[in-house]
């Protein structure tokens, strides 16, 4: 196209620069917080799918500073390495794989985690129900950890794409949390499907006890969890209709605050 | 509500037999292939899944079931049932609770399904009752479930049963299922794995990757052979060659759009590119492929642009003939000079010879079926009359050939069957006296018998010398010469002419785009100059004129420039005996220089160099018909043309490279059955914005206009059946587009980031091909536009037409157009706010002009800019807007779908939100007031992204989402109501338009693909 990446650009990228925030996705934790507060009143958690590492930041900087509680917990995981920061633990590994989540259970040693977040996004193929489905295994993943480690009446945010299938995730999660909002900030582009969902309240599922097995896929890993999943049927019937849900939009951030849309 | 048309990525491929299985979205089809007549017919086509994707096919061992599997759905098909049936056939979807990577037989009623988390279902599939109540009878898994991208089953005729899986992360594993042994953990990859197989035999495995490479492992020990480099991306598929004597042979297929094949030499650790087709498909993506080199000897590829195409292995295993220079004077019996070199040829099909003049005078003949070079014998002082000038041309049909020396003279060389050596004639120059020769020229006009030789000298004061001949048995003698005075210009370089018979016109194309016409209808022995058109176009010089159509006093031509611009041109004469030229088609093609065209049974061909390659291009099709690696553009290269028995076009590059003489000859086997495209498609990107011609055509189609990501718009007919037709692919943006609209029957627009906002003029060729030229472009306002102009709307006026044009920064400007003047003048010139504008429209109530947008805050704005207006008529000033009548947040961000629809003296406006919500609304006036009232709100109108909303009648519309739903909603009471909905297998669903006549609406759907409706 001939034109140099700079101009493409938006003022969120620079505004990040100018804050010191490694990426500009701190905006979007930011204007999620700003709407919900989802990170007032918490003290263990786990930012997943984390690098560079602007949201363990955002985290450090307010349950540290903002907060002020030196005995603040914060692990970051992501395949990608990451440049330390200050009171942020850092895994290099996959998240889909049960040893990562493992490793993590072990680093909190049995406590357990007051918010979860994951702001993974795979490499896209541009095959989209292929995409779509490696990103909803994603946030299983995190889904599975967080079942394992949140405290009841803790928060779990994830990044999503608001593709075809995203009103069965909607309708799974509504099991596991009392309130389930897709938030869209206004740092997030308008023309990208991305959005995330913000699970409030968890409520560990009656008679269900998660437990991390090694050879488990995570699909194996919900069975029992009765989550409106649908599983294989008699006779592979395809399950039809299967349980969706669309859950409450909310678009977060000020209106009058720059659009990442004006320019890029 | 009913789907017509889908066109989509394709998916899935298989060969098997003489029948090509394939997955374009949720619909099976089957294509047979004659193997005698190269013809390709459809034998099935009907939607298998509900909502999934076919990803794999595979037919059992005695080839009566076939399984396809996507997502998670699979389905096992009797296929003796497929492919003779007529009638609709039952199939039952079934389904795991994952996804699936690939399903495979095992014998004729168990069936063995890998999914994603690398566990095989072991599956008892011997149920054929309608129903089929298949059983589990085993989950196996390996104790190692990561996520897989990739996997294959093989059954080896030792009866071991092996999983190849890729997974997500850099490693292959492979490992028996009886044993549930992991054999194999490959880990020399990086990034995901997207394709993994065993060979048949069991010997080898080949994997690729994220990282463009493909490796090719020993079997048994499990040890890395050698690795395949040169594609520009990832690579999506891999095949086996069937045939495993000889060279271990592999076809891939990746996001770079490429088929390579490949071959493995024992000790080289590198494998060997073989073969390269370059942009098999439109945009990006080889999603799918399969190769039968033993039967069919075809490979078959799908892309994301939903074509099926076949690729002839016959024709590209014959390789191109090759001499070196060395031997092919030493065999004429020429002591070849230092540096002598061939400069020209001419082939003479009949005789199976090809001519070649070289550096040092000397003319040699090649005689294709003996392989025998013979010198021609000339005279030495005719020999010396061609060392270092000597241009070469001649009449086929005539067996001759005719070689202009420095000074004008001509030498005629008639060969006949069963002599080498021809006769000769000269025609001594007795014109030019100083004069050199630039250019030397041939055309016959049929229609008169007439053969004409064509001289360019660059003194524009001399006269072109234009030679008459009549053949008598076969035997040229000149009947005429003809004088032709040259332009009035200092240079005026001719490159190519043609005569037009009706009209006796001779046309000639030159340097800096120009087209010169001489009448030679007067019969007069010296002519002046009838018209000159000059810089048709900015490019430098035209390689090649062309007449595609001649009528009395008009004639069309086909003229295509080097840097990549073809036109349609209309030269015409009027009463007065002026001519007149008009310029109706003009477009470029994506990529490399044109050095020729023609147009052969209603397809643009043309060729050219890209890069090291010479290519010739089905610009209709957008596919290569072949290409050469010839090592870039040469001087010394030409390309004959034949009508072979099947009536279709095969062609002949001659070329020299490194000092030898290369004869290419391709022989188009599949030509005549579409040029092996067996399912067309659409652009091979997200298709960001459509639009339907208001006019209704007099074969009851309508223009489709398609606007991708990639850049291009696509000229289309809309059949009323719903099938899209495509006719030519833009290329004039160079940035992501936006928008495309219709501004009238002959007028439309397109809008695109970096400011870029076109018009486009409308046109007809032989009364029926749409064309097109880009009429104006508004210059950007920065001379570093990173603006997108989001959308436009336009009303017509007296000259032309009044044009809104929104960005992304939320300027809003107002234009005049005017036609005849191209000129864009600035009425209005303001900003809304700091957000990206997503819409706007003009709304007329009574005399008043309304502007309405809509923009990322959720909001809709309305001024009235009828003062604007007439303030500009008066004194020609930009103004702006002022205040807004109407500010009204509607929706929580951004306002994606609006639709405006005008009613007995108010409007209604239904707007879309990327918060899901639908929203009716109207708009009233008053007592000179504009009121604007919401009347329904829907919150959870769609499940994620409302994108578009267009008409489907009085009162009601269709919405589209990215749920890849589509609903149709009915207004009544001030109420809005879901009539219907159906879901799409276009992803990314993003745009939409209709057409409503008589009570029928057809919609189109814009995505991943495109899908027509009736609705
Ligand atoms: C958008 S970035 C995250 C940005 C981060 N929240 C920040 O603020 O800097 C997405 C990340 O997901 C990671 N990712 C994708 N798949 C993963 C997986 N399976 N396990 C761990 N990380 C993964 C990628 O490596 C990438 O760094």
């Amino acid at each position: 196209m001939g034109k140099s990446s700079k101009d493409k650009r938006d003022i969120y990228y620079r505004r990040a620069k100018e804050q010191g925030w490694r990426a500009r996705s701190a905006f979007k934790l930011l204007q999620l917080h700003d709407e919900f507060q989802i990170l007032s009143g918490i003290k263990r958690v786990v930012d997943l799918c984390a690098a560079p590492g602007s949201w363990s930041q955002v985290l450090s900087r307010e349950l540290y500073q903002n907060q002020n509680q030196p005995d603040a917990k914060i692990v970051a995981v992501d395949l990608q390495p990451m440049m330390p920061i200050e009171g942020v633990t850092t895994i290099q590994a996959d998240i889909t794989h049960p040893k990562t989540l493992q490793k993590i259970l072990e680093i909190f040693g049995g406590e357990p985690a007051d918010f979860v977040c994951s702001d993974g996004a795979p490499d896209v193929t541009g095959l989209h129900d292929l995409d779509e489905y490696i990103q909803a295994q994603l946030i299983l993943s995190a889904l599975q950890l967080t079942t394992c480690i949140l405290k009841p009446g803790g928060t779990f945010v994830a990044k999503i794409f608001r593709g075809r299938d995203i009103d069965l995730l909607y309708s799974q999660l509504s099991y596991l949390f009392e309130k389930v909002i897709c938030a869209k900030p206004r740092s997030s582009r308008g023309t990208s499907l991305e959005a995330f969902i913000v699970c409030i309240g968890y409520t560990p599922r009656p008679g269900w006890n998660p437990t991390l097995e090694m050879n488990k896929s995570t699909e194996e890993f919900f069975e029992g969890a009765d989550i409106g999943k649908a599983g294989n049927l008699k006779f592979f019937d395809l399950p039809d209709p299967e349980e969706r849900k669309i859950a409450k939009f909310i678009a977060c951030g000020d209106l009058n605050d720059v659009d990442s849309d004006a320019t890029y | 509500f009913t789907p017509l048309n889908h066109y989509g990525p394709v998916t899935g491929l298989t060969i098997y037999k003489k029948y090509i299985l394939a997955g374009n979205g949720c619909i099976l089809k089957i294509f047979k292939v004659n193997r005698e007549t190269n013809k390709v017919s459809t034998v099935f086509s009907q939607q298998v899944f509900k909502r999934n994707k076919i990803h794999n096919i595979s037919v059992s061992p005695s080839g009566e079931r076939v399984v396809v599997n996507g997502g998670r759905s699979f389905a096992v098909l009797n296929l003796t049932e497929l492919i003779n049936s007529t009638d609709k056939i039952r199939i039952t979807e079934k389904a795991i609770n994952e996804w699936i990577i690939t399903s495979e037989f095992l014998g004729e009623n168990q069936l063995l399904i890998l999914n994603s988390h690398n566990t095989i279902y072991h599956l008892d599939v011997s149920d054929k009752e309608p129903g089929q109540k298949f059983k589990l009878l085993d989950t196996i898994d390996c104790n190692e479930k990561s996520i897989l991208y990739s996997g294959s089953i093989r059954l080896l005729d030792d009866g071991r049963i092996l999983i190849a899986a890729g997974t997500v992360m850099s490693g292959v594993l492979i490992w028996e299922m009886n044993s549930k042994r992991i054999v194999h953990n490959l880990t020399e990859h990086e990034g995901s794995i997207f394709g993994v197989k065993i060979d048949r035999a069991g010997k080898y495995m080949i994997s690729c990757s994220d990282d463009r490479s493909i490796k090719l492992y020993d079997f048994e020990k499990g040890q890395l052979l050698a690795t395949g480099w040169g594609h520009g991306s990832r690579i999506w598929n891999l095949e086996f060659f069937k045939d495993s004597t000889g060279n271990v042979r592999i076809m891939s297929t990746g996001e770079d759009c490429t088929v390579r094949i490949w071959k493995f030499e024992t000790d080289n650790e590198l494998l060997i590119q073989e073969q390269l087709w370059e942009n098999v498909h439109r945009g990006k993506h080889v999603w799918s492929g399969d190769i039968d080199d033993v039967d069919l000897q075809v490979c078959v590829t799908g892309g994301a642009d939903g074509r099926i195409r076949l690729h002839d292995l016959v024709s590209s295993k014959r390789s191109t003939k090759d001499y070196t220079l060395d031997i092919v004077f030493e065999k004429a019996g020429i002591k070849s000079k230092k540096n002598e070199i061939i400069i020209e040829y001419f082939e003479l099909p009949s005789l199976n010879y090809l001519i070649m003049s070289t550096s040092q005078g000397n003319i040699i003949v090649f005689d294709q079926v003996q392989e025998t070079f013979t010198r021609v014998e000339l005279a030495s002082e005719e020999t010396e009359k061609f060392v270092k000038f000597g241009l070469m041309k001649g009449f086929q049909d005539l067996n001759t050939v005719i070689l202009c020396t420095r000074n004008g003279s001509l030498l005629l060389l008639k060969f006949a069957v069963g002599k080498i050596q021809p006769e000769k004639t000269w025609i001594n120059d007795e014109y030019l006296q100083n004069n050199k020769v630039t250019n030397f020229m041939v055309e016959v006009d049929e229609n008169r018998s007439t053969y004409y030789l064509f001289i360019d000298t660059p003194n524009h004061k001399t006269p072109f010398i234009l030679r008459e001949l009549k053949a008598d048995r076969g035997q040229l003698t000149l009947t005429k010469t003809i004088l032709l005075n040259q332009p009035h210009q200092t240079s005026f370089t001719t490159t190519d002419m043609v005569i037009d018979s009706t009209n006796n016109w001779l046309i000639l194309g030159s340097r800096y785009v120009t087209l010169a016409v001489y009448d030679l209808s007067s019969g007069s022995e010296a002519l002046d100059l009838q018209f000159i058109g000059k810089k048709l176009s900015s490019g430098d010089t035209i390689t090649s004129v062309s007449i595609i159509e001649s009528k009395h006093k008009e004639v069309s031509v086909l003229v295509t420039v080097r840097d990549g611009v073809y036109m349609y041109i209309k030269i015409s004469q009027d009463e007065d005996s002026k001519f007149h030229l008009n310029i109706y088609h003009h477009n470029k093609v994506s990529r490399g220089f044109i050095e020729g065209g023609l147009l052969e049974n209603q397809n643009l061909i043309l060729y050219g160099f890209k890069s090291s390659y010479f290519y010739v291009w089905n610009e209709t099709k957008q596919l290569e018909i072949t290409s050469e690696l010839c090592g870039g553009s040469h001087r010394q290269w030409e390309l004959f043309k034949y009508e072979n028995h099947t009536g279709e076009m095969d062609y002949k590059f001659v070329y020299i490279n490194k000092s030898t003489l290369n004869v290419k000859e391709h022989e188009g086997r599949f030509s005549s059955s579409n040029y092996g495209l067996i399912n067309d498609g659409t652009h091979g990107r997200e298709i960001r914005d459509l639009a339907i011609s208001p006019e209704l055509l007099g074969d009851g189609s309508r223009l489709l206009m398609t606007a991708s990501e990639d850049t291009t718009i696509r000229l289309n007919k809309l059949h009323p059946n719903g099938t899209i037709e495509n006719f030519w692919s833009l290329n004039n943006h160079v940035s992501g587009m936006q928008r495309v609209k219709f501004l009238s029957k002959e007028y439309f627009a397109s809008s695109a980031a970096n400011e870029e906002f076109f018009i486009w003029k409308l046109g007809k060729f032989k009364d029926e091909i749409p064309v097109t030229t880009e009429y104006a472009r508004l210059k950007p306002a920065s001379d570093n536009p990173d603006l997108r102009v989001m959308d436009f709307d336009s009303y017509e006026y007296a000259h032309g037409f009044i044009i809104a044009t929104v960005y992304s920064n939320s300027n809003i400007k107002i234009w005049l157009f005017d036609i005849n003047s191209k000129s864009f003048q600035l009425v209005v010139d303001d900003f809304y706010a700091t957000c990206c504008i997503l819409n706007v429209n003009f709304i007329r109530f009574g005399d008043d002009i309304f502007l309405q947008i809509g923009a990322t805050d959720g909001h809709i704005a309305i001024w009235n800019i009828t003062q604007n207006l007439s303030q500009f008529t008066i004194s020609q000033t930009t103004s702006t807007l002022g205040k807004s009548l109407i500010k009204q947040q509607l929706h929580q961000n951004g306002i994606k779908g609006l639709l405006i629809k005008q009613l007995k003296n108010k409007f209604r406006i239904v707007t879309g939100g990327d918060d899901n919500s639908l929203i009716l609304s109207e708009l009233t006036q008053k007592n000179n007031q504009l009121f604007f009232e919401t009347l329904d709100f829907v919150e959870e109108a769609a499940s994620s992204t409302i994108t578009s909303i267009c008409s489907a009648g009085e009162d009601s519309f269709i919405v589209t989402s990215v749920d890849q739903i589509i609903r149709k909603w009915k207004v009544s009471n001030g109420k809005l109501e879901c009539e219907s909905a159906r879901y799409t297998t276009i992803a990314d669903t993003g745009c939409s338009d209709s057409v409503t006549r008589d009570q029928d609406t057809m919609a189109v759907i814009g995505g991943a693909g495109v899908s027509s409706w009736s609705c």
